[in-house]
């Protein structure tokens, strides 16, 4: 039978409410059943479970059981428990269905590899009761990077020539970031633009979630290139331009070559839509269209031309 | 250039068992001639990380390695069936130095199967690369990338057929 958790409880947290006292967890595979005021003890350590985390998507709130936002009763910080959910899913991008793998393992070794590297997220794994490996992350002082585009209210124009260019000079160090774990045969796995953080005290960018997996053969670091240009093309763009989203009079000048290659509606050529965009930059867009000649092989090449492209912006 | 010499870039698929047979008719009419055929199969273990224990992984690893083996066979006896002499014809797999069940001292390093064949080719001389082509979409290049396009364009030196 779980020990209560009241005593440590009134112990190191005596503000918190009694009634919800929960239990002391040390196994966490069932980690549906972990709530609110349960402690989750792990070597030596404990921490308050304070709710589920959730994803906000397509405007609906989609639980992640597994991931907990907790407090360290030793150190009073609150911490992100990702616990053990080992699950294969089918990923659709655009037309096609890929084999997507949560690995825990391969999150705590990246966590690991990138200790004291600001640009990525921070964390150790520590072993429950019965070995699964739980990753206690730290929460990123920052800001969705999408978010703050977002929130921005002023003419593309305006946009691209202030404000662009650093956002431009940050986002190459976060390509050279990932280009840094692929040296090391490592992926990030889930490179989303809501997967990629401005800091509040340096401006610098921190990706996180590195648990996702793919067995691809012959271009193992193709997903997180389709992910790099993605967001590339949001932060050109400042924001996502489809053929649904256009006048109906720039709408012809479109065809399908200038949209992108796994998204047909989703427009890549964004010079046609904004001319000022100098050709270097675009020429980069335009790898990733389904009117491109040849694709990115590797993050490197990637960065050699967005370095040229960053070069030649006003500043 | 040498033309004698003949490697086959094989997984077992049935692109690559369609560059074996063409590459068989191709050489067939005159089995007496000096040529060689080298089929290789670069071993590549699923990764490690799409396994939640070490048992489920070894598991597939030997199951996916054991279908190679037993295609090499099978395409062993399409070289000789097509009339080609038994000494003309070797098979080699080259396992993958990430392999849980590695036994050789030579293994496959890298994480391109293009690039690994062209080593071979360079490396024992050959002047002709053989590789089957599925005929993939260019969303499905552009994500997973293709073998037979990463052969054309980093070869040098040497001729390849692409079976399509």
């Amino acid at each position: 039978m779980a020990q209560s958790a009241r005593e440590i409880l009134s112990r190191l947290a005596p503000d918190f409410p009694m009634r919800h006292v929960g239990e002391i967890i040390t196994d966490t595979t069932q980690f549906m059943r972990i709530s609110y005021g349960d402690v989750i003890q792990l070597a030596g350590r404990h921490f308050l479970m304070l709710r589920d985390e959730a994803e906000r998507r397509f405007g609906l709130e989609d639980p992640k059981f597994w991931v907990k936002r907790c407090r360290c009763l030793e150190t009073g910080t609150r911490n992100i428990l990702k616990l053990v959910f080992h699950e294969s899913f089918p990923m659709t991008i655009g037309s096609m269905v890929v084999s997507c793998t949560r690995s825990p393992r391969k999150e705590a070794r990246i966590l690991d590899l990138v200790r004291g590297d600001p640009r990525f997220m921070q964390g150790e794994t520590l072993p429950d009761a019965v070995g699964n490996p739980v990753r206690i992350l730290d929460i990123v002082a920052g800001k969705r990077l999408d978010e703050k585009i977002e929130d921005l209210e002023m003419p593309h124009e305006d946009y691209f020539h202030t404000l662009f260019p650093t956002i431009l000079t940050r986002f190459i160090e976060a390509c050279e970031a990932i280009h840094w774990l692929h040296e090391r045969g490592e992926k990030h796995g889930d490179i989303r633009r809501d997967h990629l953080y401005v800091c509040y005290d340096t401006g610098r960018y921190c990706w996180i979630d590195f648990d996702y997996t793919f067995d691809f053969q012959e271009k193992p670091f193709g997903l997180d290139l389709f992910g790099l240009g993605n967001i590339l093309q949001y932060i050109v763009g400042m924001g996502v331009h489809t053929l649904q989203s256009l006048p109906a009079g720039e709408l012809d000048a479109i065809t399908r070559d200038d949209c992108s290659i796994m998204f047909g509606n989703r427009i890549v050529n964004l010079k046609k839509l904004f001319p000022y965009i100098p050709e270097t930059l675009n020429s980069v867009l335009m790898r990733f269209s389904l009117g491109a000649e040849i694709f990115y092989d590797t993050t490197e090449e990637l960065i050699a031309d967005l370095t040229r492209a960053s070069a030649s912006l006003d500043r | 250039m040498n033309t004698d010499k003949i490697l086959i870039a094989f997984d077992g698929s049935e692109n690559s068992l369609r560059a074996i047979s063409y590459t068989a008719a191709m050489l067939s009419p005159n089995p007496r001639a000096q040529r060689t055929v080298t089929v290789a199969a670069i071993d590549r273990p699923p990764d490690r990380d799409l396994f939640p224990d070490d048992a489920s992984w070894k598991t597939a690893c030997a199951k996916r390695a054991d279908a190679m083996r037993k295609a090499l066979v099978e395409a062993r006896s399409l070289l000789l069936g097509a009339g080609l002499p038994e000494t003309a014809i070797t098979t080699r797999f080259v396992e993958s130095c990430r392999s849980p069940l590695r036994e050789s001292l030579e293994c496959s390093i890298g994480t391109s199967i293009a690039l690994e064949i062209l080593r071979l080719a360079e490396e024992d001389d050959f002047g002709t690369v053989v590789v089957g082509r599925r005929g993939v979409t260019r969303q499905e290049e552009f994500l997973f990338g293709s073998v037979s396009t990463k052969i054309i364009h980093a070869a040098k030196g040497l001729a390849v057929w692409v079976v399509a």
